[in-house]
């Protein structure tokens, strides 16, 4: 149950003025015949949604103008027809979003495959264009599409997704110093039953039916995992400092830490995760739910007790 | 103070980019100034805010926003607005930049910087937002010239044309990004000496330079790669055409180490000459 830091970058999708080197425009691409708008002037309203209309189309469709249509708003170069100067703003425009996403979910895109990878990057994007200034949370959307995609495990994508925004979501959460055993050295004895903690302001426990965290240590430390069988797992993900963490969590360190986090007491919620240990002799279930409460004071999942 | 606005010249500056996060925090290397990108700073209150208000304590720096959608027919969000003041109070940046594009329409923002018809209608509308913006900032805004690869059928001036009538009326300031100058010119054809003949020098408060990608057909703005000289002959050009404007580096892929990437940087002094 030791806690892993996440490797990622430093947490930010670096947005830039600069064009995406992907963007390079492809004169084989189908770009077709579509329908040519209607007569007259367009004012810059009606300029600015025409254009962002094709800039936005998927690639893999036609254009929704053809070429004497585009002709018409913007005029060839000397080496790019009108449609194929549009073009390169269409191919920025997602290879922008698709590097996005694969900075948020390198894990996913492992076990998918680039391809299918990217064509998976390709719906999201139609399906939920950015409507923010920043792209921090533009991949917030990932583990609901991949469930109901037709992916080859929908459930285990999902939750390996679920893992993977949780360390987004935690990057960007605040956070709190963690207490330590010190801290709780100065409680006194007859006060520690109605103590109540309050968890660090970044954590998020996350129930998964895959063992998705192995899966993704696994890929971490390059060991090219492969797609695992179905097993329920929990996850606790929380930055303290600059570090982002994810602990695996046992049953009953679960039922600990959102009983402590929804406000119950110490003694309630020791007495939840004792219940789950009926079946073990008193003296065991009561070192099991000793070392269960260690554990989560040592991971530094509380900032602060409350007397 | 060599521009209208007062505001300083801070040097030769890098583009703050996270892989050298690291360095800058652990070696305090001897930089002039840094620009970051406003909205890679947005709607956070993590791990990014940590490293840029240690950043922002030990070095000056400039907010260069990506999302302002200047032209767009969408109204201002002001909501972005305040949160990019914000920021500007936070860290104490001494200007806020941003580009003469539109980024959406309706409610979607595509993170592109998209190319502006340059007509009368569009002038008049973006003039009118340059003023709102900087009413509600309390402070000049500097607008870049973008790199564009379309231009548009109805356009009754030329960008270079536009960007200083649009200056002039708004009374805004303008970061001049001479690779934009080169790449566009290179795409649509024209002189870059006309673009830069054009410019109303005083109001220029920062000048960027950057690598781009050549494919042969067009050129794309892509940050990748150390400047060309072409692109560092204009920036001496511009150089000679003003007075002390401070000189920034964007690289945003395929980024080199720290050092290397602030070697290309400091190339800078060799065009600028007395201006530095």
């Amino acid at each position: 149950m030791n806690r892993q830091p996440t490797a990622d970058a430093l947490g930010l999708h670096e947005r830039a003025s600069a064009t995406p080197a992907r963007a390079e425009f492809q004169p084989e691409s189908q770009l077709g015949s579509a329908p040519s708008w209607t007569e007259g002037k367009l004012d810059l309203r009606m300029q600015q949604q025409w254009f962002a209309a094709i800039v936005s189309t998927p690639e893999a469709e036609p254009a929704p103008v053809d070429e004497r249509s585009a002709a018409r708003l913007i005029t060839p170069s000397a080496t790019l027809s009108s449609l194929g100067r549009i073009d390169i703003y269409r191919q920025g425009y997602h290879a922008r979003l698709i590097e996005c996403l694969i900075d948020d979910y390198p894990v996913l895109q492992h076990a998918l495959g680039e391809e299918a990878f990217e064509a998976l990057c390709r719906r999201y994007i139609a399906r939920h264009p950015s409507r923010a200034p920043s792209l921090n949370f533009f991949g917030r959307h990932m583990s609901e599409l991949c469930r109901g995609e037709a992916l080859p495990e929908p459930v285990f994508a999902a939750d390996l997704a679920a893992l993977e925004w949780a360390v987004v979501l935690g990057i960007h959460a605040p956070t709190a110093p963690s207490i330590g055993f010190e801290d709780l050295g100065r409680v006194p004895a007859e006060r520690w039953p109605g103590a109540r903690f309050t968890v660090n302001p970044s954590l998020r426990v996350l129930r998964f039916d895959y063992p998705v965290n192995a899966y993704l240590q696994g890929y971490r430390t390059d060991e090219s995992p492969t797609v695992p069988g179905p097993r329920k797992s929990a996850v606790a993900v929380y930055r303290t400092g600059r570090s982002v963490w994810r602990l695996e969590l046992e049953l009953t360190m679960v039922t600990l830490v959102e009983s402590l986090a929804a406000g119950a007491t110490l003694e309630a919620a020791l007495g939840e995760v004792q219940a789950l240990l009926s079946d073990r002799s008193q003296e065991d279930a009561a070192r099991l739910v000793s070392h269960c409460f260690q554990h989560s004071i040592s991971s530094g999942l509380f900032s602060a007790v409350a007397l | 103070m060599a521009n209208k606005f007062g505001l300083p010249n801070l040097g030769i500056g890098l583009g703050l980019r996270t892989t050298h996060y690291s360095t800058i925090i652990a070696e305090k290397p001897d930089v002039a100034w840094f620009e970051i990108i406003t909205e890679n700073y947005l709607r956070t209150q993590g791990r990014p805010l940590d490293f840029l208000d240690q950043i922002a304590e030990a070095y000056p720096v400039v907010m260069h926003g990506v999302s302002l959608s200047i032209g767009s027919t969408d109204p201002l969000d002001r909501e972005y607005l305040g949160e990019v003041r914000a920021l500007r109070d936070r860290t104490k940046a001494l200007w806020v930049s941003d580009h003469l594009c539109w980024t959406g329409v309706a409610g979607k923002n595509t993170h592109d910087l998209l190319p502006m018809p340059y007509t009368e209608e569009a002038l008049m509308h973006v003039v009118e937002r340059v003023r709102a913006v900087q009413d509600f900032l309390g402070s000049p805004l500097a607008l870049e010239n973008p790199s564009s690869y379309a231009e548009f059928a109805g356009d009754s001036m030329r960008e270079w044309e536009f960007l200083g009538r649009l200056a002039e009326e708004a009374d805004c300031a303008l970061l001049l990004d001479v690779n934009n100058v080169y790449v566009s010119s290179k795409n649509h054809g024209f002189d870059p000496m006309t673009y830069l003949n054009a410019i109303p020098f005083e109001r220029v408060v920062q000048f960027h330079v950057a690598g781009h990608t050549d494919h042969g057909t067009h050129i794309i703005d892509s940050h990748i790669g150390p400047v060309i000289d072409p692109v560092w002959q204009l920036l001496a050009a511009a150089a000679q055409r003003s007075s002390g404007v401070p000189v920034l580096l964007e690289w945003d892929a395929e980024i080199p180490s720290f050092e290397e990437t602030h070697a290309e940087a400091l190339r800078a002094r060799e065009f600028i000459g007395a201006a530095a």
